[in-house]
């Protein structure tokens, strides 16, 4: 069943696009930055800086610019659909009557969302990586303001980085996903998740509002650029709390929707 | 095989379904008839588990149903309409509903099953593209390759033209011949009698009559008639 969930949502064009616009983002950068390989980017500085230097820079700094709007929402994207896509269609009847409990039904298309989110978010570093290699080469991790990572260095710091921007995507996802099973049209809940990302970002932006901004998950999804640049990463342990605080409020949410839910609505 | 004891279920103020029994043995066509908002639909939701009951019980070969229940695997199912993702081909569409019941593809009966369906070449294009009537038939095919013991079916005839009407008709009364339990709901009265083996007629969600279908038929020239009398006359009492 997770593997008909998965062709179903993946194979679809939409999802298909979504990934391809996250990858095109790094190919982008990266053709645009390839006269200055080797060199500073510009005046600019941490992650964005030092992108032209090699392919783990470039595509390290491709996740810290698509990370705070454009992989949120594709994120979103991926989960509400899989979370309202077969009451949209209609398909929930005859999967019940197959049968599937609600037990299976929610863990099947938890574990779908999850990877779905995985693919995501790998698909920007996967594609920094490639567009990287060719236009800057492999090379020492570079940071500016301070000296070059050893490789074992950088593979661990990057791979934390990764998992912690993972983390905080999962519990986007959970969002989104809670909200196609709440609201009751696929396109609704993703207006809504895409409307909760932009409104957190810009209450996270106002200094005026701390105290709402930091019990949103929002407020720390990129505390992970501190392992890669001089500055050293914070709030790491309390970010990672409340992205799992905010999965595990979400999933017990979709469990209670489900189990309440009239099943022939 | 199919027992409904005592099935009540209200929306709201509104009872859709009042204490209702009755029971389908196996080798029996049961048609379950009753104007629009009879609580006919209600019923059939709430035999498969997806309505809860405010009262009574509803049992399949003995086993209570609920959401999920493992007898649900003898069970097939068209109830609201066809419904398929409508991006993948009419084949994907049955694999993935057959994906759920945790059986390995094909079904012994998809074969026939197709056949039933008649949908040709059709099968492998996109359902996005199929009329009203082919959905209706690959939501049969779906059904019928499942080989069930027991078919719970609303409205199974409809969108299909009379050659196909009578190939499903063909095909129920073979199934039932062979032991299974067929349950229909149908406005299609003159089908009915040349399908139904019993009869279960519904009015404001209450039991109006039931038993085998020459019975109920008695002196009448037709099931239409029979009905007809049945539920005006329900109206009258009511009145």
């Amino acid at each position: 069943m997770l593997r008909g969930e998965l062709t179903t949502q993946l194979l679809r064009w939409r999802t298909l696009i979504a990934l391809l616009c996250l990858a095109a983002v790094p190919v982008a950068a990266g053709l645009s930055l390839a006269s200055s390989a080797g060199h500073r980017n510009g005046t600019e500085t941490g992650l964005f800086g030092a992108s032209p230097f090699s392919a783990l820079n470039h595509a390290m700094a491709a996740l810290q610019f698509i990370g705070p709007l454009p992989l949120p929402i594709a994120v979103a994207l991926l989960a509400a659909t899989i979370a309202s896509a077969d009451r949209d269609w209609g398909i929930l009847r005859y999967l019940y009557v197959a049968p599937v409990t609600r037990t299976r039904l929610l863990g099947t298309q938890l574990a779908a969302t999850a990877i779905a989110t995985v693919i995501a978010v790998l698909t920007v570093p996967v594609a920094g990586l490639a567009a990287g290699t060719v236009l800057f080469g492999w090379h020492p991790f570079h940071v500016i303001g301070a000296a070059n990572l050893t490789t074992g260095a950088a593979a661990v710091r990057s791979l934390a980085a990764v998992g912690y921007l993972l983390l905080c995507m999962l519990a986007m996802a959970a969002i989104a996903f809670t909200l196609g099973l709440v609201l009751p049209r696929g396109a609704e809940a993703l207006a809504a998740a895409i409307g909760f990302v932009v409104l957190a970002s810009v209450l996270n932006g106002q200094g005026a509002l701390h105290t709402v901004a930091v019990v949103l998950p929002v407020h720390y999804w990129q505390n992970w650029a501190g392992l890669l640049d001089a500055t050293g990463a914070s709030g790491l342990g309390l970010g990672s709390l409340v992205q799992t605080a905010t999965i595990a409020g979400c999933v017990t949410a979709s469990w209670a929707v489900l189990r309440r839910r009239d099943p022939a609505a | 095989m199919i027992q409904a004891d005592g099935l009540t279920r209200r929306y709201g103020r509104r009872r859709a379904v009042e204490q209702l029994t009755f029971a389908v043995t196996a080798g029996q066509i049961c048609a379950l008839l009753g104007p629009n908002g009879a609580g006919k639909t209600s019923t059939m939701r709430m035999l498969v588990g997806l309505a809860r009951p405010d009262a009574g019980t509803a049992r399949i070969a003995g086993q209570p149903v609920r959401l999920g229940a493992p007898v649900l695997q003898r069970v097939s199912v068209l109830i609201d309409g066809p419904a398929f993702v409508p991006h993948l081909t009419g084949t994907a569409n049955l694999r993935l509903l057959w994906a759920a019941s945790r059986r390995a593809w094909p079904p012994r009966g998809l074969a026939d099953a197709l056949d039933l369906a008649g949908l040709g070449s059709a099968i492998d294009r996109k359902v996005r593209g199929y009329s009203t009537g082919m959905k209706q038939r690959l939501m049969l095919a779906h059904a019928v390759m499942r080989e069930p013991d027991v078919l719970i079916l609303d409205e199974p005839a409809t969108g299909l033209d009379p050659a196909e009407v009578r190939a499903l008709r063909q095909h129920l009364a073979a199934r039932a011949a062979g032991g299974a339990t067929v349950l229909i709901s149908s406005h299609q009265l003159a089908e009915v009698q040349l399908l139904a083996s019993h009869v279960i007629v519904l009015h404001h969600g209450r039991l109006v009559a039931d038993g085998p279908l020459d019975t109920l038929l008695g002196t009448h020239r037709s099931l239409e008639d029979a009905y007809l009398a049945m539920t005006e006359g329900s109206d009258r009492a009511a009145r």
